[in-house]
């Protein structure tokens, strides 16, 4: 679905963001990209939606380079982006009217539009909220109509940029929740976050480091296998004990316990 | 800040259901008339009108009272003008000037006019969505020759829609800002050019910053200012094209 070869990025003030990137997304995966601050991954993401175009190397979303320019339009409807900041993402005065900026842009028909909007709120549980103003919401509602917005685009890929970083606990997994079932249904899933509790969810995890891909594979493994420091981010407690558990060789790295839940099981199984 | 001046109320009254243009011409029809209102029983008459309006409409009163009020210093300071400034007969006298019957007169009508443009004004935003709005300006603009001075009527909706989205954001953030520095101590009475640089440099900044980020949303939802199609469509009814010969008379009238 995405393939990256060799990708290069510095912007125009010099700074290297990306260091030859390389890297396959399949059709429904559910990837989490993690690293420490500036390590880029809102550079690379920004590749993927083709808003920066490579410096070196290739980025190919659903067999369109996003070096051609002319394919700019349809990879931007195919891959579609949700940022950290739920503030500044809004461009409608009404929350309907924002989840309909992206048909508009299309060109599709008033109905289909309607449509559209209507199916994308109904998604996201607000339809109640459709003739607000998006700065009356709070910040978990603002990213549920910021994931509306993107789903009235119909995109197969969804590119999720610390999309809860600014949210308090309950808003975070609701949206969590709807970033599940999304998945279930076939959307392709590329998820930023440097919280490691969202990491469960993945399929895959790709851990960066200044620019340069440095882990690559099941989130459980790589967690047992790297310290905090390379993760750039405190471990949450649960995590510090299973790993005290797996040097202890009470556990096994298959079945590393990233939650309360999995350790409960892994130390007194329920049958 | 919820209830924005001129904010939108959602519904499916006679006025919401109107196309668009025919909500802005008759605004601008019903400005010409108001300003050419030259006695109180007329202007009664565009009080009635607006009230019928307001009442089929079932629109709350309270909304438009909120609408005016931050006006009323600049509508005190006209209607005190007038009756001072008026020549004519004195009814109260402050030694150095009097109030003039004149005046008094004068001054009612003066400011029940920018009352009620403002009253109309308010009336046409409350029952047209913001989207509706900016579609219906497009459009009249569409006809005027706008592109050979390399503008099109879109460029001026998206700029002005964009506008509308902006201002209230500056709003917060100045808001927000002032909040923040307030809680660090600054004393805006001490050091009164150092408060004022404390705000503007950030605001500068943070408006900036939000002005890429949106352009960044912008164009990653496929905007390219070219091709777009709106969810509202507009077209005209019986009811609009009977209320534009209502608006041609209404002009006729005035002209002749
Ligand atoms: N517009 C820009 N101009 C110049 N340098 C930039 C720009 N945006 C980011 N950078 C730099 O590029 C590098 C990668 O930034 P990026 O935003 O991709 O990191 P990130 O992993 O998303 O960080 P965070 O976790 O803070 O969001 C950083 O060193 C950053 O300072
Ligand atoms: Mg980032």
């Amino acid at each position: 679905m995405i393939n990256i070869e060799n990708l290069s990025y510095s912007y125009p003030d010099g700074t290297l963001a990306l260091d030859s990137i390389s890297l396959n997304i399949l059709k429904g995966e559910f990837v989490t990209i993690a690293g420490k601050n500036g390590c880029g991954k809102s550079t690379l993401l920004r590749h993927i939606n083709g808003l920066l175009q490579p410096g070196q190397g290739s980025v190919v979303v659903k067999g369109m380079d996003t070096c051609d320019l002319s394919n700019l339009q349809d990879i931007r409807r195919t891959a579609g982006m949700i940022f950290q900041d739920p503030q500044s993402q809004f461009i409608g005065m009404t929350v309907e009217e924002d989840i309909a900026f992206g048909p508009e842009n299309l060109g599709l028909s008033s109905s289909e539009i309607n449509r559209r909007v209507t199916e994308a709120l109904e998604s996201v549980g607000m339809s109640g909220h459709r003739h607000n103003t998006p700065r009356t919401l709070s910040g978990g509602q603002k990213q549920k109509v910021a994931l509306a917005s993107v789903l009235a685009m119909e995109p197969e890929i969804i590119l999720f940029d610390e999309v809860t970083s600014m949210l308090d606990f309950s808003s975070r997994s609701d949206i969590l929740d709807l970033i599940k079932q999304l998945h279930k249904t076939g959307t392709t899933i590329i998820y930023v976050t440097h919280l490691l509790e969202e990491l469960v969810h993945a399929d895959r995890l790709v851990l960066m480091e200044k620019g340069r891909v440095v882990q690559n594979g099941c989130p459980r493994e790589i967690i047992s296998k790297i310290s905090s420091e390379d993760f750039g981010f405190d471990f949450p407690p649960i995590i510090e004990l299973s790993k005290k558990l797996l040097d202890a060789r009470i556990i096994d790295e298959t079945s590393f316990p990233l939650s309360k839940d999995e350790l409960l099981e892994a130390i007194c199984p329920s049958k | 800040m919820n209830d924005l001046f001129l904010s939108f109320i959602p519904g499916k009254s006679l006025l919401h259901r109107l196309d668009p243009r025919t909500k802005i011409i008759g605004l601008m029809v019903i400005s010409i008339c108001i300003l050419n209102v030259s006695s109180l029983e007329t202007m009664a008459l565009v009080g009635l009108v607006f009230s019928t309006l307001v009442f089929i409409c079932r629109l709350p009163v309270i909304h438009f009272i909120k609408s005016v009020r931050p006006m009323i210093p600049f509508f005190s300071l006209i209607f005190l003008m007038q009756f001072f400034f008026t020549e004519g007969t004195p009814i109260l006298d402050l030694n150095l000037v009097s109030g003039t019957y004149e005046g008094l007169l004068l001054g009612g009508i003066v400011t029940l006019k920018f009352v009620f443009l403002i009253l109309f004004a308010a009336l046409i935003t409350a029952t047209t969505s913001p989207s509706g709005l900016t579609t219906g300006i497009e459009k009249l603009l569409r006809p005027l020759p706008l592109r050979y001075f390399g503008i099109s009527s879109h460029d001026i909706a998206m700029m002005m829609s964009l506008s509308l989205y902006f201002v209230p954001m500056l709003y917060d953030n100045f808001k927000d800002l002032k909040d923040a520095q307030l809680s660090r101590g600054l004393d805006a009475r001490k050091e009164p050019v150092k408060a004022i640089m404390s705000l503007v440099v950030p605001l500068v900044r943070m408006s900036l910053r939000s002005v890429d980020e949106v352009a960044l949303a912008m164009e990653s939802r496929c905007y390219t200012g070219q091709g777009r199609s709106s969810m509202h469509v507009l077209n005209f009814k019986n009811m609009d094209y009977g209320l534009f010969v209502l608006f041609i008379l209404l002009v006729s009238c005035l002209v002749f």
